[in-house]
């Protein structure tokens, strides 16, 4: 509790209620309006401060589709997505390109880290496009919980895929952003590595407030979240609070089925 | 397998561009070579030949007179004699002597006097403007002749009679005498016979040309004509025209050679461009090659398919260049033929197989040649690689490199001993196999910079990381790419060095040059003005003492200073020994030399200065013995000069010389030295109208000459600056190419930085200061090489050089590598900043 009071920041204390990220009614469509693939088809979705969200559905249900909306990476064909108080679908690309670099962390399935830079430039590489500087005591509490200390001087090639999906979690963690997005963050890991890289960002959500929205495929890592959404053919077509393992399951086979 | 090669070409064909136009440059160089010299020997041929084809017969002075005098000229009797044959219908004979012609300001034009031809029907010049002359008071000029005085056709000239009076003359044509002809050094203006014989005043003909009687054959004519004229020599017309082209192949040749070397040069980078082209695509492939190899197929295979695609590659780029060279050899012909004296608007252009084949030929094989180390290497490629994801960062990996440590210091250290070697060698003098020994130093030490390349790469961006990091993340991220493949980023880089080495190297030795001779020009000649006799062997005549005297008088001059020259039969092993004094101006102050020791204001009376190859080891105090026109006498040396320059035989005081050489009273030179406060103009005046009356006398400008000397050697280096341009050029092209692989290669970390909030300017920032940094390194090698080899070149050719580094050309080769980098960065960071963040996300 004395870490929650010292890390998280003022602005995160007195806002509680409003939702870090609201998406309403976004349309993605690929292509010619008619004929085109329609991607996300009218989802609207709330992301409370500090709750871990799992996005789960079918290949091809629009999930990545909806986190790169969600994350100013691609724009949305209609509909909006506020980010705090901002409205991202109508920000120009330098813009978005500033808020992403500010406000939003990324980890992804693979290729995270530039494979140059050791873990720690990487981990600090978003504060140097930034030339934030650092909060020092938080660079080694992170590092520290994801159990990195004694990695960080080394390459991305020389640490396993577990290790290297840490230090994104490190990275994405590091700036305090109003929100992470991982997209199928464990889908290359093994279930020890997975559980470890899921634990933390569940951690950091309980115990830093943190806003986590993940994509994944694995209803055991969905398990780790405080919610699941799940998208079929572009449609929110359910949610479940407090998931486990098997509720998830059964709800997927029922979407698939 | 062709499949799979043509399909793959076809997928990247994107990446090969850049490439091709490596090859196509180079091919377009070599070719272009080959038509431009070839066109320009064909005009030449078709210029000299023209002139002797249309004769039988031409007779020559038997000139192999085994003594080395001069040939004795054909008599009128032989030339009667040749006329009166039944096979000949006429003969015509060619007289040739000396008729010095005044340019606009009443001296005579160059350093030898212009030669006087005749010329009529009969004999074999024609105008190639205008008419011949066919009256007393009309002449025609040579080309060359016309060009260097400015006269056109209806001018009014002068020229001087073997007398010395002058005549006017109105020009009525120009006469071709053709490249590599007698005239090319002294010019030459034609007369029609009769006045020709009156203003050389020779008797006696220098070539007689037959032609035949209608029926006979030239060889019938030929052998008619060899009976009657005793022991000259007799050639056909055929023969003689052969000859002359030879001669004027030979100038062409030296043409030809130095931009061969040129276009090798640029080969040779090309090849390094496509060196490293080949293995970044191979090594990008590996994967592909992998999969190929797991699904079957074998290590011959996978070569024989990156060797097709070079000889796929080779051949069509070779095809464009040869097509492009032709173009480029015809228009440069067009445009530059005419300065070297070739008639441009009748020669077509020349276009031999051996233009095509070599063209084709050369572009393919150095293709296939540059491709084959790759290619070995992507056999070696496991069929597991397919699995493992593909290395991007190799070189992090990599260690020290003992090995290539160890090699790079030991050709370094053996072109330290090829210098040394080379400096030794020519310690006693210019040396050409010094030369020679520099020019293998300058190899081993650039194969040194080759092998230590990557090293070198690595160290240099470990040391301008930190002032890199301080400009943001794009100058942190550029210093980590970098170093990340420092083999790629190596050979990338010193494709641009050999250029950058060159010019630099070249610009030295030119810049070293001018100081020297101007410094020369300063400390040996501290004059503004001197006078010497026209250079003519006939009459070896000096300068006339009123001369000196009107000199003297002229308020605008401070000093005039005459030397006076005697020959003598000198020491043990010379025959000719010069022996000269100064008078109006002292030995050490107003006349300089090089010195090897003792002090030339020592020179008195009874002492000489003597030059180092006439004192045969004697030093400063011993006696040297002179043979005088009073006998011989013994002298104490003062002084030992290099030769070189300023003193080069014996000088002694002038009351000694007085003495000893009472006959040798005309000056050799007379020097002058402005008044302070003089006008340059009065100065200029004043010299030209103390030697009004004696048109022959050569004047020279300290200033003008400098400027001449800056001037010629400001221009050699364009020229050859331009030339290695190209090479320049391709290896821009290389740094492009490598930086557009690298960002292919690289769409994935693009996209991720992107995400993660690196803006579109900071990310195509971070590829200019990349390909920015490659090409400094790559420069900065080129003038470290440069500096140290033009010096050492410098000093082996040229004895007491006086190293000049020519900061400002250096300087400016340096900004024009930042600027090529910027540009070589310009497409790479375009292709970076449009693609999308999502799409290379997806792409795994
Ligand atoms: N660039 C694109 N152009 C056209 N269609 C696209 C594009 N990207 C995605 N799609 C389509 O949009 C739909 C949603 O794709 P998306 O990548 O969001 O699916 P996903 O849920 O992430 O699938 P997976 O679980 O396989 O990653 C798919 O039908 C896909 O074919
Ligand atoms: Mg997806």
């Amino acid at each position: 509790m004395n870490e929650r009071a010292t890390l998280a920041t003022p602005e995160q204390r007195s806002y509680a209620a409003p939702p870090a990220v609201t998406a309403r009614d976004l349309t993605k469509v690929y292509g010619a309006a008619h004929a085109g693939v329609r991607a996300l088809d009218g989802v609207s979705l709330e992301f409370t401060r500090g709750e871990f969200t799992a996005i789960m559905g079918p290949s091809g249900s629009g999930k990545s589709t909806l986190m790169h909306c969600l994350a100013g990476l691609d724009s949305a064909t209609s509909g909006s997505v506020l980010l705090g108080g901002t409205d991202i679908t109508r920000l120009g690309s330098r813009q978005l390109t500033l808020l992403r670099r500010d406000r939003i962390g990324f980890i992804f399935q693979s290729f995270n880290l530039l494979p140059m830079l050791t873990a720690e430039q990487n981990i600090l590489l978003p504060s140097r496009i930034a030339k934030r500087t650092v909060d020092r005591s938080r660079f080694d509490h992170i590092v520290n919980v994801v159990g990195l200390t004694d990695r960080l001087d080394h390459t991305p090639s020389k640490l396993s895929g577990g290790q290297q999906q840490r230090v994104a979690v490190a990275r994405a963690l590091l700036n305090e952003p109003e929100v992470v997005y991982a997209d199928e963050p464990t889908g290359n890991l093994d279930s020890r590595s997975g559980a470890e890289v899921l634990a933390f960002l569940r951690d950091s959500a309980r115990d830093l407030h943190q806003t986590v929205v993940m994509v994944t495929h694995d209803p055991v890592a969905a398990a780790y979240a405080d919610r699941v959404v799940f998208l079929r053919d572009g449609r929110l077509v359910g949610e479940i609070r407090q998931p486990d393992a098997e509720t998830v399951l059964n709800c997927l086979v029922r979407l698939e089925g | 397998m062709l499949r799979t090669t043509l399909a793959g070409l076809r997928m990247h064909k994107g990446r090969l561009v850049t490439t091709a136009l490596a090859i196509i440059l180079g091919v377009t160089f070599v070719s272009g070579t080959l038509v431009f010299t070839g066109t320009l020997n064909e005009s030449f041929n078709a210029q000299v030949k023209g002139s002797a084809d249309g004769f039988a017969a031409i007779v020559l002075p038997d000139n192999d007179q085994g003594d080395g005098s001069e040939p004795t000229l054909l008599s009128q009797r032989t030339l009667d004699d040749i006329a009166a044959l039944p096979e000949v219908t006429e003969a015509g004979g060619v007289i040739r002597g000396d008729t010095p012609l005044l340019d606009t300001e009443g001296r005579v034009v160059g350093n030898l006097p212009t030669a006087g031809v005749s010329v009529g029907d009969s004999t074999r010049y024609s105008a190639a403007e205008g008419e011949l002359p066919a009256d007393a008071d009309e002449v025609a000029l040579a080309t060359g002749s016309a060009r260097e005085t400015g006269h056109g056709i209806g001018d009014e000239v002068q020229i001087l009679d073997h007398e010395g009076a002058e005549h006017t003359f109105t020009v009525t044509g120009l006469v071709d005498f053709g490249v590599g002809s007698e005239f090319s050094f002294t010019g030459a203006v034609a007369f029609d016979e009769t006045t020709a014989k009156e203003m050389t005043g020779v008797d006696g003909l220098s070539e007689i040309n037959v032609t035949g009687a209608q029926g006979t054959t030239d060889e019938a004519v030929t052998e008619a004509v060899a009976a009657v004229a005793g022991d000259a020599e007799v050639l056909t017309g055929q023969e003689f025209g052969q000859r002359l082209a030879e001669n004027a192949g030979a100038d062409s040749q030296v043409l030809t050679m130095a931009l061969m070397l040129f276009a090798l040069i640029a080969m040779f980078v090309a090849s390094i461009v496509i060196y490293n082209t080949f293995a970044i695509l191979l090594a990008q492939r590996q994967r592909e090659t992998a999969l190929l190899r797991c699904v079957g197929a074998g290590r011959g295979q996978v070569f024989r398919g990156a060797l097709l695609e070079a000889v796929i590659i080779g051949a069509v780029s070779s095809a464009v260049g040869v097509l492009a060279g032709i173009g480029v050899g015809y228009a440069g012909f067009a445009i530059g033929g005419e300065t070297l004296g070739a008639t441009v608007s009748s020669t077509s252009v020349v276009i031999g197989p051996a233009v095509v084949v070599a063209g084709l030929a050369v572009g393919t094989v150095m293709t296939v040649l540059a491709m084959l180390v790759p290619a070995i290497r992507s056999t070696r490629v496991p069929p597991l690689a397919a699995l493992r994801t593909s290395a991007t960062a190799q070189g992090l990996e990599q260690g020290i490199g003992w090995v290539r440590i160890a090699g790079g210091v030991a050709l370094f250290l053996l072109a330290a001993a090829l210098v040394r070697w080379a400096m030794a060698l020519s310690s006693s003098g210019p040396s050409e196999h010094g030369l020679l020994v520099v020019t293998l130093g300058g190899f081993a030490a650039f194969l040194g910079v080759f092998v230590l390349g990557p090293l070198l790469v690595r160290a240099i961006v470990a040391a301008l990381g930190a002032p890199m990091r301080k400009l943001g993340a794009a100058g942190a991220l550029a210093a980590d790419n970098t170093r990340r493949s420092p083999k790629r980023a190596a050979t990338a880089m010193i494709a641009l060095t050999v250029g950058a080495a060159l010019i630099t190297g070249y610009s030295v030795i030119s810049a070293s040059m001018e100081s020297t001779i101007t410094d020369q020009l300063e400390r040996q000649f501290p004059v503004d003005y001197t006078i010497t006799p026209q250079f003519d062997t006939e009459t070896g005549e000096g300068i006339p003492p009123a001369v000196a005297g009107r000199l003297e008088d002229s308020p605008a001059i401070a000093t005039v200073i005459t030397e006076r020259t005697a020959y003598t039969g000198g020491g043990e092993a010379r025959t000719d020994l010069p022996v000269s004094a100064y008078y109006g101006g002292a030995v050490g102050t107003d006349v300089g030399a090089s010195l090897k020791s003792g002090d030339l204001s020592d020179l008195a009376p009874g002492k000489v200065v003597v030059a180092e190859v006439y004192a045969e080891g004697r030093d400063v105090g011993a006696t040297f013995t002179v043979p005088t026109e009073q006998g011989e006498r013994d002298f104490e040396i003062a002084a030992v000069t290099a030769g070189t320059d300023g003193l080069w035989g014996v000088t002694m005081d002038p009351d000694d010389f007085a003495t000893y050489f009472p006959d040798a009273t005309d000056a050799q030179s007379v020097s002058v030295r402005a008044a302070d406060g003089a006008e340059d103009d009065e100065v200029h005046d004043a010299v030209y109208a103390a030697v009004e009356d004696d048109p022959t006398l050569q004047v020279m400008s300290t200033a003008q000459l400098k400027n001449e000397i800056t001037d010629f050697l400001d221009t050699a280096f364009l020229v050859i600056a331009a030339m290695l341009g190209l090479s320049v050029l391709i290896a821009v092209f290389g740094i492009a190419n490598t930086m557009a692989l690298s960002v292919l290669e690289r769409t994935r970390e693009s996209a991720l930085l992107r995400a993660m909030g690196l803006a579109k300017g900071q990310l195509s920032r971070m590829l200019s200061m990349e390909a920015v940094l490659l090409c400094l390194i790559g420069a900065v090698l080129g003038v470290g090489l440069g500096v140290v080899f033009g010096w050492a070149a410098g000093t082996v050719v040229l004895s007491d050089l006086l190293l000049t580094v020519p900061v400002a050309r250096i300087a400016l080769l340096i900004a024009v590598a930042v600027l090529a980098g910027l540009l070589a960065s310009v497409l790479p960071a375009r292709t970076a900043g449009r693609t999308s963040i999502t799409g290379a996300l997806a792409s795994e």
